[in-house]
Formats: structure tokens, sequence, C-alpha cells
């Protein structure tokens, strides 16, 4: 029998929901819907009847034309084609481009890499609770800026940005404007007919869809275009070639569906969940938020506490499963860059544990965690010499 | 240790039990701080025998597990041993990867001291 594990990383990927898992598996299993969706034989055209689907209920939970989303792999490729795809495409225009240092790896990396080619980079620091202050922004932008690439939902800290406010001052300075939204498509309400947003990734497994499948939005405004990253194939309207993965686009397309109807009482329980932990733990000594609390995504808390480190913590609290700084990062024992930009010491960096949860989360697994998360500091505490005088 | 778990069962052992964690009274101590950790070392004598040992560390699990198995294996012994310890020859026996050698250098440093 296994050990009873309390998951808490639903940050890191959410399970699959059931409804969801049920479709998945009758269209790896039914005979019938296996073809290409490319083909224009009748089997072939049921298959693209599933895609269509699938990008109608997306479109609808994000407030936009079906046509204007492509089918990636996930987010991190989304990332790569939106920000290299768009910069290649306007460079002879300029090659400035604008972000921060508390993007996901997956963005800022892209950006590096872009920044080897010859593009200029200027990174924007968060004030200490996370967010962008858009002055910052408007005094960033040049004539050569091109695009200027903001999470919506900061994956360690779940901080929020002003989407709206960052996206009309890259749209009155005719720049790009990509959000990477991993963290809040089917988590918080998006309408991109009425945001500002050119350029927007996200993935199926972080609101209870299959690893494997996301999506990118392009809002095909003049000027908004992407030079494709992969060659071989006709489909997607040659921005992304290849045959289309058609049981994980139905799958997403059934999460994004799911979730449009759950939002609000997922952010309810979300909140009850977190008002709950916070409750729970904040009374510990050297006890730090990580965030901002009027400005969060109810279901992800980041705190640190100091003279504790932060490896040796995740391994006391066992089974509860947590993580310290992005959980695609946690074999990387750096302090968090996402923290350190926000001003953390390395020492507060190091301790950072991100509780993040879910629909299946329940009271009594919060409880569970909490009480393991105590007890491990205490425990760590009183392994620890004093610190030098 | 499975191919996705960062510690071996030795390391988890170790940590979980951490019997020789704590101060001595008397006897001789070294700490030390470097390598982003800290480790304090406390030993008493029994003649030129290691009567007890015992350790505080700030740092990963690897470094608490070290320096758990170190007392366990070094109480009993004679002091004149503490100049053979080995990091590297802990960190095969615990299953210790590579990377964590400098913090482990710095326990074979803290024992090493201990011992003159």
């Amino acid at each position: 029998m296994s050990e009873r594990t309390v998951y808490l990383d639903y940050a890191a990927t959410t399970p699959v929901a059931p409804k969801v898992a049920e479709l998945m598996t009758r269209l790896l299993t039914s005979g019938s819907d296996f073809a290409n969706p490319s083909a224009v034989h009748p089997a072939g055209r049921r298959a693209q009847a599933l895609v269509a689907t699938a990008a109608g209920q997306l479109a609808d939970l994000l407030n936009c034309d079906p046509q204007q989303l492509i089918w990636t792999s996930g987010a991190t490729e989304s990332n790569n084609l939106a920000i290299i795809g768009a910069a290649r495409y306007r460079q002879k225009r300029g090659r400035h481009l604008v972000s921060m240092p508390s993007e996901h790896k997956a963005v800022r990396d892209v950006l590096r890499a872009l920044e080897r080619d010859g593009f200029e980079l200027t990174w924007l620091a968060p004030d200490e609770s996370g967010r962008l202050n858009p002055e910052s922004l408007k005094n960033a932008l040049r004539e050569d800026t091109q695009l200027v690439s903001i999470m919506a939902v900061n994956n360690e800290t779940g901080v929020v940005q002003d989407i709206e406010q960052l996206g009309q001052l890259c749209r009155d300075a005719d720049v790009l404007f990509h959000v990477d939204a991993a963290q809040a498509v089917g988590k918080l309400p998006l309408d991109l007919a009425a945001m500002p947003v050119d350029l927007l990734s996200l993935t199926a497994h972080k609101f209870y869809g299959p690893k494997g499948i996301g999506a990118l939005y392009i809002n095909e405004r003049p000027g908004c275009h992407i030079e494709p990253l992969f060659f071989g194939g006709g489909q997607q309207r040659r921005r992304r070639p290849g045959t289309l993965p058609v049981p994980m686009i139905a799958a997403l397309g059934c999460a994004a569906e799911l979730a449009k109807g759950r939002i609000p009482a997922d952010l309810k329980h979300l909140e009850s969940l977190r008002d709950q932990l916070w409750q729970g733990i904040r009374n510990l000594d050297g006890l730090r938020l990580n965030g901002d609390p009027e400005h969060s995504f109810p279901g992800i808390l980041n705190v640190s506490v100091d003279d504790v480190e932060g490896e040796s913590l995740l391994l006391a609290m066992e089974p509860v499963c947590v993580a310290t700084g992005s959980a695609c990062n946690s074999q990387d024992r750096e302090p968090s860059m996402v923290l350190r930009s926000m001003g953390r010491s390395d020492a507060a960096a190091q301790s950072a544990i991100r509780f993040s949860y879910g629909r299946q989360t329940r009271s009594a697994d919060i409880e569970f965690a909490v009480g393991h998360y105590i007890q491990a500091v205490e425990r760590l505490r009183a392994l620890a010499p004093g610190q030098a005088a | 240790m499975s191919e996705n778990d960062p510690y071996s069962s030795a390391v988890r052992r170790l940590f979980a039990d951490t019997a020789h964690a704590g101060r001595l009274a008397g006897g001789r101590s070294v700490r030390l701080d470097r390598q982003g950790v800290r480790i304090a070392l406390w030993m008493t004598l029994d003649g030129t025998r290691i009567e007890a040992l015992r350790y505080q560390a700030w740092g990963c699990p690897h470094l608490i597990a070290a320096s758990e198995a170190f007392c366990r294996d070094y109480e009993g012994r004679p002091v004149s041993e503490l100049g053979g310890f080995n990091a590297q020859s802990l960190m095969q026996s615990l299953g210790i990867p590579v990377e964590k050698t400098g913090r482990i250098l710095v326990l074979e440093d803290a024992v090493r001291s201990l011992g003159t």
C-alpha cells in the first residue's frame, strides 16, 4: 500500500480531470477517430471536426476567434514560437525586447538566446511584492522596441500582473505584447477580445488537461505575425506544421470547457484553502510572504522562513508534496531568480516553499500540510547552529 | 535511490533519525561557516578515545545525513583516526552526488580540525 501523500504542487501540474481522461481514452481506443485531420476522406473529416470543436471550446474560454489559436506541445513551445517568431518577423523594424527577470525560464532563456543573436534586452525588475510598475515599462519602451513579454500569473509566487495596463502601453507604442499565461488560463477569467494582448501562451496540464498539448493565441492585427520555427508541412497555415494530435487537442478543449464553467467556484475554493493555510502558518517566527496579497492568484502561496534551508525543508515535509522555486527548476538548487528579483536575500530565497493547491485539495490536506510545515521548520531550526556573530 | 529520487535510502534514513544532533558540554568543538553551509561539531574524550560526538548543521539533507553518519561511525574510536576522515569515501558509501562535494568537504575540514 502506498504511503499517504498530500499533493500541494498544482502549479507544477494538475491531475487530468476525469471527464477529460474519459474523452482521451475513448478517442485513443475507439478505432474510428484516429485519422489524420489533414486528410480529406470521411475519417479525416471526423478528426478535423474534433479539432474544430476543441478550438471552439478554447476560444470560448478565452473569448477569441478559433482561427487565432495554434496548437503546440505546451507553454514552453508556445513561448519559443511567440517570442522568437515575433522577434524575427519584426527584426527589420528594430531589435529591442523587454521582459522581467521574474519570468519563467521558458521565457528568460528564449530571450537570452535572442540576445546571443544580436537582439538587445531590457530586464525590468519587479517591486518587492513582485509586481511591475507600469511606469517602468513606459520608460523602457523605445523607437526600436518590438516585443514585450510579461507573464499573467507568476508560477512561483502567484502574483498577478496588470496585463490590461501593461498591454495598453505596448499597444499605444505599436509594440507587440506577449503574455505567458500558463498559470492563468482556466484559472482566472481572461477576455482576449477586450485585452490588449497580441500573443498568449498556454498549456493544458496546468488546468486539468494532459501534458504535451498547449496553444498559442495570435491576435493577427496588422503587424502581429510570427515566423515559424518548424518546417515540413502545411498544417496550421504553416505557422506550426506537424500532424495534429487529435486526442490531446480534444482533451485540451474539454478541459477548457470544464474550466469555463468552474472558474468562479474554483476561485472560491482556492481562496478558502489559501486563507486556511495562511492562518495556520502566519504566526511562525521569521515567516514572510513572497507575493502581493492584493494581486495574487489564490491557488499559490509562497513563503520563506528565517534560518531554514529549503532543500532540507522540502525533504522534512514529506509526504507533503510542495516545491522550492519552480518545479521545472527543482534539480537546480540555486536560489530562485524570481525571489531574488523581488529583493529577497539568498537565504530567504533558499528557504522559500511554494504551496499550490487545486480542485481536489481538501481542508484536511491543508491541515496536514500546516502541521508538517511547522514541525519541519522547528526541527531544522533545532538542528542548525546559530548564525555567526 | 530511484532515478528521480535525489536521496539514497541511507541518506533518507540518517536524515530522518538525527540521534546525534545537538551539543555537548565541555570537550572540544569546532564551527565552520562556508560554501553556503554551517556546521558545528562537539566531542568529548575518554583518554584518547572518542567518548561522544554531536553536531549541528544548516544545509542540505546530504550534509545533515553525512554529519549524522560521521558521529555514529567515530564514537568509540581513537581520536587519532579523525585525521583520516575522508569525505569522498563517506559520499560513496552514502550515495551522495558529486555536485555536493563542496559541502561535504566542509564537514571533512571540520572533522580534521576537531582532531587537531
